[in-house]
């Protein structure tokens, strides 16, 4: 399977309320896991591949911290992209009240100006906005955890 | 809300209407000939009279005096332009002021006019919100003709990582604009709700918008309580609430505490660009009901108890724990312990 497909399908699964996908073939087996915030993804090849594998993962597979890349290729997963950081210390709240949907899902095209979410600093509420068109490609915090300055909030890869 | 921003000049204050009413404040309470003021604003007698209709509409008593002309006996408690701006001494804040009968929320109404390039310092108020909300969606109760419902645009040359001061300089002017006005003592709990008797009078919501290094601008949103009576409190308040007429026992003019808001959150922020935190961090530390109390902070990240030290340069509460470490707050409720 080649990144694009491998690229297809996972977008494929994220957009379904499919939780976890698994696909064996004679040459590859991939399982696709749905954390609460990110996709895991798992690559295992019965023989060793070829230089592009462990790009293929990274380009695939963003790493949530909450549950992290069980990645059977070399080099664990590292999701590549740009990272959207915070300007403040405080609060991440991913969307506009507690019952409300979030802002966005990983995945989802973002467009420039569009809302990411929230963090919140002694009852200062700091929409932070996409910069540029891009995609998610991974939330860096859960709901309502203490952000630091600097620390970054989202992967995007702009596009 | 309809798309059309409104401009400053064009709700509430028409010029005519305000010019109307300068020439009788200029009066003091005398009687003013309707030909006097049709020559003073080059209109016909009859669009003078006509005018004089409206103004009686909003609430203004302007009389008739046969043969002879006007007199303006007495003037409603309408948070206007043309009524707020009497008398109100200010350098920065206020010297904008936008008045709408309704809308959603001031905050959503001064965030899109700031998009749109309002000056610093321009305040928004609204009569009634048929969306007034707070933190996290929930709501305020906004009814029309008691509250105030105000929003303040602000563009301070600050990094945003410092922007969270400013929730001290809502909160320590609301204190003073309600000791000033109502004469009642109220005392802030960290780290901006203002209380009377214990009881919630205000409401404040802070919004920003930034880039990493820059504010493009700050809308602080602030609610009062003011002569609000109990049977227009919704029943389920997640804090003991009340208003500045309930607690001091009888009506409060808004004219006056909204004017008071404004000239002490002007002297704050003033001093704030000027000197920066310090001063701002004392006025909150002198009217904070927390300061050396031993309190119980609950939040997201779990209990914590200890005695408050004071708060740091961001504004986060610090807090000497039983086992002697001091511990930063960034957020959670405080409950004081007796």
């Amino acid at each position: 399977m080649d990144i694009k497909d491998l690229k297809s399908l996972i977008k494929m699964v994220t957009e379904t309320d499919i939780t976890e996908f698994e696909l064996e073939g004679a040459e590859e087996k991939i399982r696709i896991k749905r954390g609460c915030t990110a996709p895991m993804v798992q690559y295992q090849a019965p023989q060793p591949m070829v230089a592009m594998q462990p790009a293929m993962v990274q380009a695939a597979a963003p790493a949530a911290s909450a549950a992290p890349v069980e990645a059977v290729a070399p080099a664990a997963a590292k999701a590549k992209g740009n990272e959207i950081t915070s300007p403040i210390v405080g609060t991440f709240y991913r969307a506009p009240a507690p019952d409300a949907a979030p802002y966005v899902e990983v995945g989802q095209i973002v467009e420039k100006g569009q809302v990411l979410c929230i963090v919140e600093a002694m009852k200062l509420m700091n929409e932070i906005e996409a910069e540029y068109r891009c995609k998610i490609v991974e939330i860096c915090k859960e709901n309502a955890q203490p952000v630091e300055f600097g620390e970054a909030l989202f992967i995007v890869e702009p596009l | 809300m309809s798309g059309e921003l409104p401009r400053p000049d064009a709700i509430g204050s028409k010029e005519i209407d305000r010019k109307i009413l300068e020439i009788f404040r200029s009066r003091d309470g005398g009687v003013v000939s309707g030909e006097e003021l049709s020559r003073s604003l080059d209109v016909s007698r009859t669009a003078v009279w006509k005018h004089i209709k409206t103004l009686n509409g909003l609430g203004y008593r302007i009389e008739a005096v046969p043969s002879r002309g006007y007199r303006l006996v007495s003037t409603p408690d309408i948070l206007t332009p043309a009524e707020l701006s009497v008398g109100l001494n200010v350098a920065r804040i206020g010297t904008s002021l936008v008045f709408v009968g309704e809308t959603d929320s001031t905050n959503t109404l001064a965030y899109r006019l700031a998009e749109d390039g309002a000056v610093e310092g321009t305040v928004v108020i609204a009569d009634a919100q048929n969306r007034g909300r707070g933190r996290l969606g929930r709501q305020w109760e906004s009814p029309a003709g008691v509250n105030l419902y105000c929003s303040i645009v602000l563009r301070p040359p600050i990094m945003p990582l410092h922007a969270p001061q400013l929730t001290f300089l809502s909160a320590v002017a609301v204190a003073e604009a309600i000791e000033r006005s109502a004469g009642l003592a109220p005392v802030i709990k960290w780290p901006n709700d203002v209380l009377v008797n214990g009881f919630k009078v205000a409401g404040m919501l802070n919004e920003m918008s930034a880039e990493t290094e820059r504010i493009d601008f700050l809308v602080l949103g602030i609610g009062v309580n003011i002569n609000m009576q109990r049977d227009q409190f919704p029943a389920d308040l997640r804090h003991p609430a009340s208003s500045l007429a309930i607690e001091a026992g009888h009506e409060v003019s808004r004219l006056s505490f909204t004017r008071a808001l404004l000239e002490s959150l002007d002297v704050h922020y003033s001093q704030y660009r000027a000197e920066g935190y310090a001063p701002l961090r004392q006025a909150w530390l002198g009217r904070s009901a927390v300061m050396g109390r031993r309190v119980r902070v609950s939040g997201n990240q779990g209990d914590m108890a200890g005695t408050v030290e004071g708060i740091d340069e961001i504004g986060a509460l610090l807090l000497r724990t039983a086992d002697g470490t001091l511990e930063r707050v960034l957020a959670g409720d405080v409950t004081i312990e007796e």
